[in-house]
């Protein structure tokens, strides 16, 4: 036993780790003498373990922590050792470990991340809780979707534990495993390096993932949004699945659900179904409008004042949503049909009474107005308190209650807006790690170099051979304001 | 009797409306035969049949002149036309008997006189003198327009233009082929053609003689395709009456008064209708013929908007009498009164609706119903305050305007770059979807009925059926 011990406690070594190759070859031998002991010591660990838990620290040793769990799990759980003292282990490891050390342990650790996202050895908030942490605590940014976000999604989803998922699911997804040109970096554990460039199959943190895999995260993320009833944030993860990029008229059935889903969320975000963003594939969007015709003509009735077209689109086509799996949130539209025939009527009257609100909006669940001029009012408290609505009900001097609608351009004071833009700058500048790694992936890929090389040679023979071709470059060494003294 | 030609008129009338017609109960200002007596040509016999079918005052009066003005022609269809009005309208009427002896004999008539200038047409043709060629296609066109076979005298007009050697044998055909678009409605022919009845070869004189023609026929074109922007402009530029006079058989110099002045008002600001309509002098010598039309112009400039529509409603039946304008009526009088409407509104920040309906009511219509509409679809930047009864004007403040801008750039920036470089990333893993261009693949494994049978369809793709998300919604 005191040899493992003295194994495990090897790394991180006392001293100084600060330089990448240092590090970077210790870590690597750590790991060789971690798999040999494995694979030889499996029995010896097991046996031991209690006494090398006490001794290790997660947070400092990870991988020899990783190391003894790993012999404990898998193939299956020991029967003369207590699981929950395993699986308390397992919590704390997931929950403390260090990324960078992680970023060497590979295989094993993708493993336990399997397990724990199986959902069957933790209780499944514990579990969704743990993979969240685990998941950011290797990647702090958040931005490479890997095999472990979407066992995350599923799980959290599927078990109604959305809170602790949150911040993973919240995170922009811009890099995916297997992208051309990411060769593994020299070094791993260089901390300025992009999760793209340590998280990939070759390092075994992540497993290899199919457009339909990626098209099943995004979409399961806004089904999540659905159930907390955050529409902005569902419209844009549906939105992704809809702007998948295709090849060849491609389309595909997650896509066309997402597409269904899309719709209806935009009508709650934003009250109109909106047209999708220039870089979708027009082939792509032909397809959907064709597939989701339903959806589209129910959005084309929600946004016009006859309620009895929108109550018929609606009503008649119960089976498709229900087949869809949309009834749900079928029906939240229908509610909100009437609230956002109140707002569109800011767009024409500053101040409107009660009850000529009550007679021009009708409510689509009913097809007709509202009986009573409390309930419009209590309608519009509600949209009030929502943020939906900017306004308030004011009471005339003879009695009338009228809801007066604040300008649309109430404009942020100065204050305010300097803070936003600096909040927002801020933001942008969080994207210049991103930019650079897409820049370093691109520029330094061969097709690039190599049209960069013989773009410069074109470059100077033409301008000797061929005067026409550089006819571009030429038109500004020409004197355009000859006639004019030079001043 | 009295009652019985009315209940006659009564089912022409219902008839007509039952083709979508429009029907003008008002008397109108003008005098049938003092009107008639403005054109020439063919035109006269569409405009007759026109008021005839629109008009109750004067439908029997214009019908019957209908009939004698086809009598007069060769055009068998348009005798019959106009005989199946008049059967309806006023069976007591002499002209409602059929002439079956003149439509035989101008049938008769009209055929051997085709044959003949077709004969001689081959014979001009053996001979190969150019210009005998290019007179016979022209009386050959002629013949058949004047017998009301229009698409037969196209053909022969165009025909015309391979022997058309000089400049006014250019014009003449062109001129010829217009005619016969104007009377097929193809406007858009018009346009393309138009240019060819004014060479730039010109001389300045000929240019000024042609100019009134080139710019009427432009103007209706554009007035029949409902650009009134450019067909104001168009009539504002027709140059001189006198000439303009001699292209009767298209309209006359009132009629350019009218459209042009009309047209102006509802598509061009005041400062625009002064300078060139008001202080236009070409144009004036065509407001004085219809001065009313100057008076809605000038009040309108004056802001006397109330009084410029009462002007205009004056004679909407007149308008809606007319061949080109018909059509357009409705639609050119709501454009005024909104432009007035706005026009009223520009100065003020806050109106009271009140002293607008004082100005702008019309009888049997709300106002506020308008402003609605007008407001809804974005002509009038303007809020209504139901409870204190006022309208107000949309304040714009462009130091917030640009605030709000910059904020949804920088958001709308950031939102757009990430995704750009997510698809990079998307395409740099390989991971677009694929269609295959095979069809029939429908059937395969996986959770995804239906859409993969669905014809034409085949391209779907059935994603992988090992996942274990199911897809449900909220319900």
């Amino acid at each position: 036993m005191d040899r493992c011990a003295s194994v495990l406690l090897a790394f991180p070594p006392r001293g100084d780790l600060t330089d990448n190759e240092t590090y970077h070859k210790a870590a690597s031998a750590h790991i060789h003498r971690l798999s040999k002991m494995l694979k030889e010591q499996s029995r010896e660990l097991v046996a031991f373990s209690t006494e090398l838990f006490n001794v290790l620290d997660p947070a400092v040793h990870s991988l020899s922590y990783l190391t003894i769990l790993n012999a404990l799990m898998f193939p299956s759980l020991p029967a003369d050792i207590p699981q929950e003292f395993v699986l308390e282990k397992l919590v704390t490891f997931m929950m403390a470990f260090d990324g960078r050390q992680c970023r060497y342990a590979g295989l094993p650790l993708l493993e336990t991340m399997e397990a724990v996202g199986s959902g069957r050895l933790l209780p499944p908030s514990v579990a969704v809780e743990a993979l969240a942490t685990a998941i950011l605590k290797l990647d702090p940014s958040g931005t490479m979707l890997t095999s472990s976000h979407l066992l995350l999604a599923s799980l959290a989803y599927n078990t109604d534990n959305i809170q602790p998922a949150l911040p993973v699911i919240d995170k922009d997804i811009v890099f995916y495993p297997g992208m051309a040109n990411h060769e593994n970096a020299q070094y791993q554990c260089d901390p300025g390096l992009s999760s793209a460039s340590y998280i990939s199959r070759g390092t075994g943190l992540t497993k290899v993932l199919k457009s339909s895999m990626v098209l099943e995260y995004d979409l399961v993320c806004g089904m999540t949004y659905c159930a907390r009833q955050e529409w902005d944030k569902a419209r844009a993860a549906f939105e992704r699945v809809v702007t998948f990029p295709t090849k060849d008229g491609g389309c595909s059935k997650i896509m066309v659900d997402g597409f269904k889903k899309w719709i209806l969320v935009s009508l709650l975000s934003q009250g109109k179904h909106s047209t999708t963003p220039p870089y979708t594939t027009a082939s792509t969007i032909k397809t959907l409008e064709v597939l989701g015709r339903n959806y589209v003509d129910l959005a084309a009735a929600f946004v016009t004042d006859d309620v009895q077209l929108f109550k018929l689109e609606a009503d008649n086509q119960q089976q498709v949503w229900l087949e869809d799996g949309n009834a749900g949130l079928v029906k939240e539209v229908v509610a909100s049909y009437q609230k956002w025939r109140v707002l569109s009527l800011q767009k024409i009257y500053t101040k409107i009474s009660i009850a000529e609100i009550r007679l021009q909006t009708k409510s689509a669940e009913t097809g007709a107005v509202l009986n009573k001029d409390e309930d419009v009012e209590a309608l519009i408290q509600s949209m009030i308190i929502e943020g939906m609505l900017k306004g308030v009900i004011e009471k005339n001097d003879d009695g009338t209650k009228f809801l007066a609608f604040l300008s649309p351009t109430a404009h942020p004071s100065e204050q305010e807006f300097q803070r936003e833009l600096k909040h927002t700058a801020a933001k942008l500048q969080e994207l210049t790690p991103i930019f650079d790694a897409t820049n370093l992936r691109l520029a330094t890929s061969r097709e690039f170099i190599k049209w960069a090389v013989k773009e410069n040679k074109r470059d100077k023979s033409n301008d000797a051979q061929d005067p026409t071709l550089g006819f571009d470059a030429q038109i500004d060494d020409e004197d355009l304001m000859g006639g004019l003294p030079a001043n | 009797m009295a009652s019985d030609q009315q209940n006659h008129l009564l089912a022409f009338f219902t008839a007509m409306e039952n083709q979508g017609g429009v029907i003008v109960q008002d008397v109108p200002k003008l005098d049938l035969g003092l009107y008639i007596e403005n054109y020439k040509g063919r035109s006269r016999f569409d405009r007759l049949l026109l008021i005839g079918q629109c008009s109750v005052p004067l439908c029997l009066d214009a019908l019957k002149a209908a009939v004698i003005e086809a009598k007069q022609g060769k055009d068998v269809q348009r005798y019959r036309d106009a005989w199946e009005c008049i059967r309806v309208a006023g069976p007591n009427e002499p002209e409602a008997q059929f002439d079956d002896a003149w439509v035989n004999a101008t049938t008769k008539a009209n055929k051997i006189f085709t044959h003949q200038l077709e004969a001689e047409l081959k014979g001009y043709k053996n001979n190969l003198i150019k210009e005998s060629i290019r007179i016979g296609h022209r009386d050959l066109g002629e013949h058949l327009e004047s017998i009301g076979n229009l698409n037969g005298a196209a053909d022969a007009y165009v025909k015309m233009r391979p022997d058309a050697s000089t400049i006014s044998h250019i014009v003449d055909v062109g001129r010829h082929i217009i005619g016969i678009m104007l009377q097929k409605r193809d406007w858009t022919g018009v346009l393309a053609n138009v240019n060819k009845t004014m060479p730039p070869n010109m001389t300045a004189e000929e240019a000024c003689h042609e100019q009134p023609y080139q710019k009427m026929v432009a103007g209706l074109a554009y007035l029949g395709s409902e650009k009134y922007a450019e067909a104001a402009k168009c009539f504002l530029e027709t140059g001189d009456p006198k000439a303009c006079k001699h292209y009767n058989d298209v309209a006359s110099p009132n009629d350019v008064a009218i459209y042009g002045g009309l047209l102006a008002l509802a598509s061009m600001e005041r400062d625009e209708l002064q300078r060139k309509v008001l202080d236009n002098a070409s144009f004036r010598n065509y407001l004085e013929r219809e001065p009313q039309i100057r008076k809605a112009i000038s009040m309108f400039v004056n802001c006397r908007y109330s009084a410029c529509l009462e002007i205009l409603e004056r004679y909407r039946s007149d308008y809606l009498l007319d061949l080109y304008l018909q059509k357009h009526v409705s639609n050119i009088f709501s454009l005024i009164r909104k432009k007035c409407i706005v026009q009223y509104l520009a100065p003020f920040s806050c109106v009271t609706l009140d002293s607008m309906t004082a100005v702008f009511a019309k009888p049997g219509g709300s106002l506020e119903t308008e402003l609605i509409s007008m407001i809804k679809s974005g002509a009038l930047k303007a809020r209504i305050d139901a409870i204190d009864k006022l309208l107000v004007m949309d304040s714009s403040d462009p130091r917030v305007a640009m605030q709000i801008n910059a904020l949804e750039t920088i958001r709308s920036y950031e939102r757009e770059a990430l995704e750009r470089v997510r698809r990079m990333s998307l395409a740099a893993a390989d991971l677009e979807v694929r269609g295959t261009y095979r069809k029939g693949l429908g059937g395969g494994t996986g959770g995804a009925g239906g859409a993969g049978g669905l014809p034409g369809l085949g391209e779907i793709l059935l994603d992988d059926g090992e996942s274990g998300y199911g897809v449900e919604g909220l319900s």
